[in-house]
């Protein structure tokens, strides 16, 4: 069975965003939550100054903290290593959020699926038509677009990248793009102290 | 790297530290009726006052659930927070909650109208439900700190301090209600006890503080927090000035009374109550990476 992941190029990322959008129209996510970010950070002065950009998303931990504390088994892994959260069986405690050192979890408020996108309380029909994968109050986050993974494609953010910035593959396999990538590129893990084993890789 | 340097990024797209804000003042409030509730039953099951044992079971009963579901997203499945003891402590602390609820509620009626229905007090029946009571009691006492460090995300909160700062503070608490509760003449014998007990919240109060500042670059932003920025006046002036040293003061020096022990039982409990919403609001997650090669975000 592969064992899914994803490598975030830093030199390809323009911060253009374009993955957050293909995400939020792959998942019809509300106003106000994010499966992926790219967060930006400046550092030097002028004219020596520079900013880069670092797209996060959840790193489907292979020691996935969430999971451990997880009270009522809601979130759990797929053969291929992929996080998911059933959302039946979600009670909305939060405790996987706080347990995330990542901050990638975001709680459903009612108040997400009532403004719309236009912000005047009226819902599109797209925005009808999707909020209904979710359940109020249940705590959510990226799955890696596993239904497209299902069905044999990549992730939304990741077809849509402009830059080619987001590298999914089976990291078991050696040959993949993304092992290679993190094999000669020196590839490493968001905050590896915390002993979580991400299988998102960040490259420079 | 001073408080002022750091970058705090809140909802804006930069790299930095993120305050924990998934679990909230109702959370806080939960903690509270469980940690107080069961240091009060607990302490008065040791010292037979059955008014401190009633007291007890409505507050985890009632209180700890309503804010506890008040938090919940969706309280409908409230159940299924008991599924998994295996390796969740909130399910672990739910579970033993309900037996500690249910072992002291049969415990009180078995004091109460035992003798009526042939049930001796001292009985290996009674015995045994005392027993069982006060071991659910215990963990009750502790499991929300082993919920909040058994998690490496927020680092000031991933220390062993802080299941014993809910035992301590439990117990302070307890015994400040039995001290109210309880006859003059027998809770001036508890004077004693709680003096320790509140030299021991001190020490804890130093550890966190030591180990924070000495620890990982999150504990010490949270201790930083603490101790520096807008909670700085909260947590000297409640939880250490009226939470711990006017309550010692007030052992140490005023002649036991009923006064002394309210005043001291409402001090210690502004204190605790302060403590318990002011270690959610200084928890932060550090940042997730820099890029920057001069200076580290964290």
């Amino acid at each position: 069975m592969a064992r899914v992941g994803m490598v975030f190029d830093l030199k390809a990322c323009i911060g253009c965003n374009a993955c957050v959008v293909a995400c939020k129209q792959e998942n019809s996510l509300p106003d106000g939550v994010f499966f992926t970010k790219t967060l930006s950070e400046e550092y030097g002065v002028f004219p020596l100054a520079n900013r880069v950009y670092i797209p996060t998303i959840c790193n489907h931990c292979e020691d996935a903290p969430c999971e451990k504390v997880c009270p009522s088994g809601a979130t759990h892994t797929r053969e291929d290593g992929i996080v998911m959260v059933d959302d039946d069986k979600c009670i909305g405690c939060s405790s996987c959020a706080v347990a995330c050192p990542y901050d990638q979890r975001t709680q459903m408020e009612e108040s997400n699926f009532l403004a719309g996108l236009f912000g005047n309380g009226e819902l599109t029909p797209f925005e009808e038509d999707g909020y209904g994968r979710y359940t109020p109050g249940t705590v959510t986050k990226c799955d890696f677009c596993s239904q497209r993974v299902d069905a044999g494609l990549n992730p939304a953010c990741v077809v849509t990248c402009p830059t080619n910035a987001r590298i999914f593959g089976d990291l078991d396999d050696p040959a993949s793009a993304p092992s290679v990538m993190i094999r000669e590129r020196h590839g490493r893990q968001p905050m590896p102290e915390k002993n979580t084993k991400p299988k998102v890789y960040y490259v420079n | 790297m001073s408080l002022e340097n750091k970058v705090f990024s809140g909802d804006t797209l930069r790299v930095g530290y993120r305050f924990q804000r998934h679990w909230d003042n109702s959370m806080a409030y939960a903690f509270i009726c469980a940690e107080l509730g069961a240091g009060l039953f607990f302490v008065s099951l040791l010292l037979n006052s059955m008014a401190g044992m009633v007291l007890g079971l409505i507050l985890v009963s009632t209180g700890k659930p309503y804010f506890h579901l008040a938090h919940m997203g969706v309280p409908g499945k409230s159940w299924r927070a008991m599924l998994r003891p295996d390796r969740s402590w909130i399910s672990r602390g739910l579970l033993a909650l309900g037996a500690m609820v249910g072992t002291g509620l049969l415990y009180v009626l078995a004091l109460q109208f035992g003798e009526q229905s042939g049930i001796a007090p001292d009985s290996g029946l009674v015995g045994a439900l005392k027993m069982a009571a006060a071991g659910f009691a215990l963990v009750v006492m502790c499991y929300q700190g082993f919920a909040m460090s058994h998690s490496s995300a927020i680092a000031i909160w991933n220390s062993a301090i802080i299941p014993m700062a809910s035992l301590l503070y439990s117990l302070a608490m307890g015994v400040a209600g039995a001290m109210i509760l309880l006859p003059s003449a027998q809770s001036a014998g508890l004077a004693d006890t709680q003096m320790l007990l509140l030299l021991g919240l001190a020490v804890m109060h130093l550890m966190l503080i030591h180990g924070g500042w000495h620890g990982n670059p999150g504990a010490r932003t949270s201790v930083e927090l603490l101790l520096q920025s807008i909670y700085a006046k909260w947590f000297w002036g409640l939880v250490v000035s009226a939470g711990i040293l006017l309550p010692a003061l007030l052992l140490w020096f005023a002649p036991a009374s009923g006064t002394v022990a309210f005043i001291s039982a409402f001090a210690m409990l502004s204190g605790f109550f302060t403590w318990r919403v002011l270690i959610f609001k200084i928890g932060v997650y550090e940042p997730i990476m820099s890029m920057n090669p001069f200076q580290s975000a964290r």
